[in-house]
């Protein structure tokens, strides 16, 4: 039982190099909550783009007709991980969470299954 | 030349220039003067604009209903994420002190961060929607709060901004915005697009009757996640919006000319477009 602000608090805090966190829903584009983050790193900025991510890739496995269901999407940039969460909002909207990590100081194994168990907690 | 300088009393008086830096104080920029002048003095009350109501507590956005959105109420019982009783239970228990919203979590029904989300959902929805541009300026009455109680208030300065952000997303999804009031009916597109889950459940619904809230409210849905479903499918030529009437005989008046007073039909498009332009400028 948690609600939106403590459980973005945790993933920042617990995940090892995390420095930003956003809970995002993906029809509106829409950050939820947002944590971390910085000046140069608008949050609000990446979820409303990263939605056009997540969109394009459901939208190619339709084209291809894949049943499956997107869990996760990595995006591993030189000195960053970016990585988004899909999970179904009971509100009747899709959600995910989108998690920044310093690739230096992560441990990717370790923070997919974090934030496996933070979407939990979550209860969206 | 000469003239000009010799005949200075025949000079046009100079024209009125507005300051812009002190008219930039004096109105706050934002999608209504009045909206950021509440937060400015920290205003508890309720906004009433021509499209829908802004709760206001401390300046911030406690809550937002408009007739073009679904209530909370619909967004939390359509999915089975709360039972229509207990919302009820809740609202009639509802009082000064407890909220409806405290009542739900503290009875165990909903957790915490699904009504955080519901609520947040619905509020921007209907904000969305209240903030549109309106013919008629907003009324404010100040004092009474909500029966719902807090449950995350929103900043006006975030309310605009998403406001402004979700325009500008439908605009680039589909420029025309007749489909976002009008019924809706199915059109046979030469190559019919893929279709998602989501936009099928729209088609589904479309009967030449339903409009966008109509279709939203029936699915559960917020009414602006519903129109980024039927803009799509309007691009793709799959949905096509009805004309609001079905024009009247034009024969008798087509050749007689306007009686002089008698203004435009109010549904004229123009009307709606030459609106929005107004609200745009006054906001500068």
């Amino acid at each position: 039982m948690a609600n939106t602000e403590t459980s973005l608090k945790e993933a920042l805090t617990s995940i090892e190099g995390a420095t930003g966190v956003a809970l995002v829903d993906y029809t509106s584009g829409m950050a939820l909550g947002t944590m971390g983050g910085s000046k140069t790193f608008d949050l609000s900025v990446a979820a409303a783009g990263n939605t056009d991510v997540v969109r394009a890739k459901m939208r190619t496995m339709e084209h291809l007709g894949l049943k499956g269901e997107i869990e996760d999407i990595l995006i591993s940039l030189s000195d960053q991980y970016h990585l988004i969460r899909l999970l179904s909002g009971r509100g009747g909207n899709g959600l995910f969470l989108y998690l920044v990590l310093d690739a230096k100081r992560s441990n990717l194994a370790m923070a997919r299954h974090q934030l496996k168990k933070i979407e939990q907690d979550l209860e969206v | 030349m000469t003239a000009l300088h010799a005949t200075p009393a025949g000079l046009p008086p100079r024209l009125p220039v507005r300051d812009r830096s002190t008219a930039a104080e004096r109105v706050p920029r934002g999608l209504s003067p009045m909206l950021s002048r509440l937060a400015a003095e920290r205003a508890t009350g309720v906004l009433l604009r021509e499209r829908g109501t802004l709760y206001l507590a401390d300046g911030q956005i406690v809550h937002a209903e408009s007739p073009a959105a679904p209530g909370l109420d619909v967004l939390l019982t359509a999915h089975g994420t709360l039972s229509a009783d207990a919302w009820m239970d809740a609202v009639n228990q509802a009082d000064e002190r407890h909220g409806a919203a405290r009542l739900l979590l503290d009875s165990g029904r909903i957790a915490p961060g699904t009504l955080e989300l519901c609520h947040l959902g619905a509020l921007y929805d209907a904000a969305y929607f209240a903030l549109a541009p309106s013919s008629t300026p907003g009324r404010f009455r100040y004092g009474t709060g909500h029966w719902l109680g807090p449950v995350r208030p929103v900043p006006v300065t975030s309310l605009e901004r998403e406001t402004l952000r979700r325009r500008v997303l439908l605009d680039r999804i589909w420029p025309d915005h007749a489909a976002d009031s009008a019924p809706l009916a199915r059109a046979d597109p030469p190559r019919p697009p893929t279709l998602t889950g989501r936009q099928q459940a729209v088609l589904a619904l479309l009967d030449g009757v339903r409009t966008a809230p109509d279709i939203a409210r029936a699915l559960g849905r917020p009414t602006f996640h519903t129109l980024v479903d039927i803009r799509r499918l309007a691009a793709a030529g799959v949905l096509s919006p009805r004309p609001q009437e079905p024009a009247p005989p034009p024969l008798p008046t087509r050749s007689a000319p306007r009686p002089p007073g008698e203004r435009p039909a109010p549904n004229d498009p123009d009307v709606a477009l030459l609106k929005r332009v107004r609200d745009a400028l006054e906001a500068l």
